[in-house]
């Protein structure tokens, strides 16, 4: 047994190269992606719970016409927090933070990300740019002015505060975190796949996710733009937004939305991805029509660009151009349609069983496919020029992002937590969560279609008593509580399955791509050997996964001399070299620390402070980049 | 077919919804009451149809595949893709790209001309509307008629609706007689307010405009032409004469810095920041529909309406009962 | 160590990781001034006098001749570039001292150019001061950064090359004919203030 001893010995220099720092510190220094991973995971989890109790707090003062829960001033820095919260710190740090780091890499048969530090900076500067906005409610001075954040309103004239300053540049410190996400997974996708893996053999999740960073990467500017402006206007006195002086509030919509509206579709789009692969695992086929799929993937979001001006319907903008933005609005549909049928042609055709996580995705399609049709019926312009601003615009888009960006989120959890911790959760504790979650959400969004309809405009601290409103704002806000004790379940059952969860070994799913290939959880350097790829589905191709245990008998691509990994040829991913990794390093949290003080400094108008706290950064980046990966 | 009649033959399909809307529809858009709105409910109402049958389907789908997972066990990974991948350009490409054409076609090239602003003076009666922080201000150009939340309209005629805003963004919105239009700052944008019948119909601000976004409510009333015209030179004169105590009143107006805030035509007070009071005994509600116009709520509107409308631009007025008293004597007799 | 650098270099098809990261960086920065410059003609088309009566038209000649200086820093870039490849380490230093030699040139000017404009009409005087000045200010400090590269790099390359150092060099070249183009871009925007 000489080759078994060797590989045993391979495998142990692999261990030594690849181990991290352990105890606290280890997650301070770490880099690599999958603690990151869980770091982003638990930290948008816990924002998900803020903006989920900001939530709550709004339908308590919804629930009867002429409550006093909560002041108007309140109210209004509770739905800001929310939306923002919920987009910004929760789904895109979810998706792509949490599940795009812990997984993209595994899937593609990676070692790390291409950037491992950048990857962990991204995450320190993450946490920071919440801690900043959250700040700003304990202060008593949370943003205000909506989601969306509209001049005049935004503007110095209207709200002196430091509220506007808070929402700026917490939006521009989140976005640098989410660049540097997005502009590493692209990399990362075109260089750090398994050799063999053309982007035909890609797994629908990658391409899902390729196409989420690509949006972030361009719509994310346009909204730093847009939040720069506001911030000068505020305080060094420029006119951009300002109308008697030149400036334009339409400029503001339009940016935002150009950036808006590619925004949702990144919500969506990584959602599409987990769907795309629980179908496979739970109904043992492949997915029908990949190439289609694929492309709609990609498309969404493309097309995505070029719809932003149907949030501005009611401007009074001139028809033609409303018409035009009307039939890109159409055409955006169709790689949704396509994809929705793809799922269920899949289903239909597999073998499908209704496990929780497949559950979820058909919950999912079933609520993509309602807030989706909403959707459509603002193609008719007249009609969204009537619902809009409604409680029908907030039905629309919760069924979409709840139903459909949310409860593949849950799936997943449910999907990968054996792949994550080693253990199988409980099954039947996760059905009741669905559908206890199921039955909450639909009666907490859908008499919200109703009541806008009956007239009832959106961000309204109160209401009249006479207007025919109140009982299905009583049912909102009960469906609201449903839906809260339905994640309680999801959450408890998934630590009580950690503490006591049944083993669940490297595969219980028999799922399609590579990460079921290495153990659950997979080791810091997620495989022994850099896995052979010749198709999608890599872990159903059962010659492959023979080859690979023969080469790490042999020590071909086992690459346990260093820290290191392949990089491939973006289009065909043939192998090109093999390059050595950066350790775990100190720097990134420090260098979020700086800019967070850069920031600090900024909102209190002290631009010279910010300065110094500049430089600070910039020697920070200066010891960063003083040890080179050959070097150490 | 008349947008009644059409959506009454869509009932059954609809039922739950439409039963549900049987209660007050006072700004409701699917309670229409002009042309423009009724093409825009009846829209709704067969979009709403046809969804339904969308999600059906794929409801459908999903249920087909629970039923077949029970049935079959074992795989074969690529039976069956072929049909698959023709459902999919057919129901996934085709189909929709029909549906959605057809929708476009019908709502965007043919109902919206409905809900279009008409051009300027092609109405006899052009009504500006000015929104402020968080009240309306209503004007009628070629006549001195300046009045606020409570805007009349002759019935059965075409009203050109030219809105502004004072400060941020609000909308105008009365879904039983249209479709909503923004007040963009530096621009004026029109809208048509037709109402089919007689009636008072309920709009209210439908952008978010700070504070008291709640609480911009307003009534458009839908008057017989007689009586419309009869108001109207109402408004246009300057407020009457008062004495006694009302004349006292009157003093207190003058002296407690209300002047300096709002206008009574005919009188000294001539600020723009407040709504117009020259006629405010006409209204129905104070503070853009917060309360009704009645002598108590006046009087507290006065002295606390900071508590009727937390955060409202009109601070309370700290004033002796005696002469709240007389203001409102005073401000009951404007009418 | 130099050696080696040039033979994983030969040896590779494409270009490293580094820079594609750099390019993705640009990717985004492109974006960010794009919408500058759509801001800027999207003001303008708001606005019938433009610089609007009062504000002084742009400058055209020297800021023309600047970016045609600064436009010299492309080719020196690539050369050291290739002198990397080809492991010439004397070159490469010369060729990033030369560069950086005319990039701090060019920076002083503009840097004192922009405050005598500021000085003359503030930032808050209008829509257009506030467009133009945002404009050249975020292209001024995209020169800035790639001058604190060029630093940078000078400083690693004192202890000679490897495969790391010359990676940056490959992605902070890519970065500077960037910023070329976006100098021009930006120059032309805000001249374009100066015609019609
Ligand atoms: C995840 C996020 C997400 C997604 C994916 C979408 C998807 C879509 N959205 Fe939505 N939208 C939002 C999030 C999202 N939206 C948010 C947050 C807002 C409000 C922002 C704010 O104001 O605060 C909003 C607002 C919004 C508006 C502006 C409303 C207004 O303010 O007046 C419009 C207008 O056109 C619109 C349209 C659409 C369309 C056409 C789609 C399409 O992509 C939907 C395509 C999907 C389908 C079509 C489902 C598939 C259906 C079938 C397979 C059934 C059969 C098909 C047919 C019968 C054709 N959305
Ligand atoms: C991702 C997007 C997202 C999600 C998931 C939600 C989820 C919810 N949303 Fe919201 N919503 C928005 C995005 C989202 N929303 C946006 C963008 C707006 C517009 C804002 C604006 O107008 O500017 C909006 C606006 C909005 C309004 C309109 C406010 C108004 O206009 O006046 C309402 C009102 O009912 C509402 C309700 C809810 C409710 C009850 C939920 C519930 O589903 C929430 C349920 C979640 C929980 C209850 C959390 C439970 C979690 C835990 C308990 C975890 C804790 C765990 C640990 C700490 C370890 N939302
Ligand atoms: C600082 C400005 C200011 C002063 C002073 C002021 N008001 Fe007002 N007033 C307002 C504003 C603004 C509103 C509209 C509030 C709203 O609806 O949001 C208003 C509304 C009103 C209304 C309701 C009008 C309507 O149609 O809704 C009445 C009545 C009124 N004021 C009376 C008075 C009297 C009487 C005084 C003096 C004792 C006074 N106001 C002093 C600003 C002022
Ligand atoms: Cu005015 Cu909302
Ligand atoms: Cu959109």
């Amino acid at each position: 047994m000489v080759a078994g001893a060797e590989r045993v010995e391979r495998v142990e220099l692999l261990e030594q190269m690849w181990e991290g720092r352990p105890g606290i510190l280890g997650w301070f220094t770490t880099t690599d992606h999958k603690k990151i991973g869980l770091l982003y995971f638990w930290t948008t989890l816990v924002l998900f719970g803020a903006g989920g109790v900001e939530a709550l707090l709004m339908r308590t003062q919804l629930a009867q016409p002429n409550l006093h829960v909560v002041s108007p001033s309140t109210y209004d820095e509770l739905f800001t927090l929310h939306g923002m919260t919920m987009i910004f710190f929760f789904i895109i740090p979810m998706t792509t933070g949490a599940f795009g780091n812990y997984l993209l890499p595994l899937m593609i048969g990676a070692r790390d990300m291409a950037f491992p530090r950048m990857n962990a900076l991204s995450y320190w500067i993450f946490l920071g740019s919440a801690i900043f906005l959250y700040v700003s409610l304990a202060l008593g001075v949370a943003p205000d002015a909506g989601w969306f954040d509209y001049v005049p309103l935004a503007n110095h004239r209207f709200n002196p505060g430091r509220n506007i300053d808070f929402y700026c540049l917490a939006i521009i410190f989140n976005s640098i975190a989410s660049t540097l996400t997005a502009a590493q997974f692209i990399v990362t996708i075109f260089k750090s796949r398994a050799p063999g893996m053309s982007f035909n053999r890609m797994p629908l999740f990658c391409f899902a996710f390729l196409a989420a960073s690509a949006g972030l990467l361009f719509a994310l500017p346009l909204l730093s733009a847009d939040t720069i402006f506001l911030f000068l206007d505020r305080n060094v006195g420029t006119h951009f937004f300002d109308v008697a002086h030149g400036g334009s509030a339409f400029l503001w919509q339009h940016l935002f939305w150009m950036f808006g509206h590619p925004e949702v579709y990144i919500l969506i789009v990584p959602a599409f991805g987990i769907a795309t692969e629980i179908i496979p695992a739970f109904t043992q086929r492949r997915v029908t029509a990949f190439p289609l799929v694929a492309i709609a993937e990609l498309l969404v979001v493309f097309i995505g660009f070029g719809v932003w001006a149907h949030h501005m319907y009611a401007t009074g903008m001139p028809t033609i151009t409303a018409v035009f933005f009307g039939a890109a609005t159409a055409m955006v549909i169709i790689p949704s349609t396509i994809q929705v049928f793809a799922w269920c042609m899949t289903m239909v055709l597999g073998t499908a069983e209704f496990r929780t996580p497949l559950l979820f995705i058909a919950g999912f399609i079933f609520m993509f496919v309602m807030g989706g049709l909403t959707g459509i019926m603002f193609v008719a312009i007249p009609f969204d020029q009537t619902v809009t601003d409604t409680y029908f615009v907030i039905a629309h888009f919760h069924y979409i992002i709840f139903g459909a960006a949310v409860f593949p989120i849950f799936g997943g959890m449910y999907y990968w937590f054996p792949k994550v911790t080693g253990k199988l959760y409980f099954e039947r504790p996760g059905q009741i969560s669905f559908w206890v979650l199921f039955v909450g959400t639909n009666l907490l969004f859908f008499p919200m279609h109703i009541v806008g309809l009956l007239g009832m405009p959106r961000r309204n601290y109160t209401y009249p008593s006479d207007l025919g409103w109140s009982s299905y704002n009583l049912a909102e806000t009960i469906g609201g509580y449903i839906t809260a004790a339905g994640i309680l379940l999801l959450i408890g059952n998934l630590f009580w399955s950690y503490f006591r969860g049944p083993d669940a070994g490297p595969d219980p799913w028999h799922g399609a791509t590579l990460e079921w290939t290495t153990s659950s959880p997979p080791p810091p350097y997620n495989y022994a050997v850099i896995p052979k790829v010749s198709s999608a589905y890599a872990n159903w191709d059962k010659a492959d996964r023979a080859a690979d245990r023969e080469k790490l008998a042999r020590g071909i691509l086992v690459l346990q001399a260093g820290h290191q990994q392949v990089e491939v040829t973006p289009v065909d991913g043939t192998l090109d070299q093999i390059v050595e990794m950066p350790h775990e390093s100190p720097w990134p949290p420090l260098l979020a620390l700086s800019l967070l003080l850069v920031f600090s400094a900024l909102v209190l108008g002290k631009f010279g402070l910010a300065g110094i706290f500049g430089i600070a950064a910039v020697l920070t980046l200066f010891g960063w980049h003083s040890r080179e990966p050959q070097e150490s | 077919m008349t947008p009644r009649t059409r959506h009454a033959r869509l009932l059954p399909l609809v039922g739950l919804v439409a039963v549900l809307t049987g209660c007050n529809e006072e700004q409701s858009s699917l309670a229409p009451r002009s042309h423009a709105a009724s093409d825009i409910a009846s829209l709704f109402w067969w979009m709403m149809g046809v969804s339904w049958l969308g999600l059906g389907v794929v409801v459908c789908l999903m249920l087909l595949a629970w039923r077949r997972a029970h049935r079959r066990p074992g795989h074969e990974p690529k039976e069956g893709e072929q049909l698959a991948f023709r459902i999919v350009i057919g129901a996934g490409i085709v189909f929709p790209i029909v549906l959605i054409a057809a929708l476009f076609v019908i709502s965007d090239i043919f109902v919206i001309k409905t809900t279009q602003a008409p051009a300027k003076e092609a109405t006899r009666l052009t009504v500006e509307v000015i929104g402020h922080q968080w009240w309306w201000e209503v004007r009628y150009p070629g006549t001195t008629a300046v009045t606020a939340n409570e805007i009349h309209i002759p019935v059965r005629t075409p009203v050109r609706l030219e809105v502004r805003t004072a400060d941020v963004i609000h909308s105008f919105w009365v879904p039983r007689l249209n479709r909503t239009i923004d007040t963009m700052p530096g621009r004026t944008n029109a809208i048509e307010l037709y109402a089919d019948a007689v009636g008072r119909y309920r709009g209210q601000c439908d952008e978010f405009c700070g504070l008291q976004h709640a609480h911009m409510g307003f009534y458009v009333f839908a008057d017989p032409p007689a009586t419309f015209r009869a108001w109207l030179a109402n408004q246009e004169r300057p407020a009457r004469t008062s004495s006694g105590l009302a004349g006292r009143g009157r003093q207190v107006f003058m002296s407690a810095s209300c002047e300096t805030c709002h206008t009574i035509r005919g009188t000294q007070a001539t600020s723009d920041v407040g709504p117009d009071l020259t006629h405010v005994a006409s209204r129905t509600t104070l503070g853009a529909l917060t309360v009704p116009n009645d002598r108590s709520h006046l009087a507290r509107w006065i002295t606390d309406s900071q508590a009727l409308k937390p955060g409202n631009q009109m601070p309370d007025m700290q004033l002796p009962g005696s002469q709240v008293r007389a203001l409102v004597a005073y401000l009951e007799g404007l009418r | 160590m130099t050696d080696y650098a040039a033979a994983t270099i030969a040896r590779r098809t494409g270009p490293p990781a580094a820079w594609w990261g750099m390019l993705m960086l640009i990717a985004s920065e492109g974006v960010l001034f794009a919408a500058f410059i759509g801001t800027f003609f999207y003001l303008r088309f708001n606005d019938p006098a433009w610089p609007p009566p009062g504000d002084p038209e742009p400058k055209v000649v020297v800021p023309l001749i600047m970016v045609a200086v600064l436009t010299t820093t492309s080719p020196l870039m690539h050369a050291a570039w290739r002198a990397v490849r080809d492991g010439r380490v004397a070159s490469v230093r010369l060729f990033l001292v030369a560069s950086l030699v005319v990039q701090s040139g060019y920076f002083a000017y503009e840097v004192h150019d922009f405050a005598d404009q500021v000085h003359r009409t503030p930032i808050s005087t209008d829509a257009y001061t506030s467009a133009h000045f945002v404009l050249l200010g975020a292209d001024h400090g995209h020169v800035f950064v790639g001058i604190l590269f060029n630093l940078w790099l000078l400083w690693k390359l004192a202890r000679g090359i490897t495969p790391y150092r010359a990676n940056a060099l490959q992605a902070i070249a890519l970065y500077w004919h960037f910023v070329v183009i976006l100098t021009w871009a930006v120059t032309g925007a805000v001249l374009s203030a100066a015609v019609g």
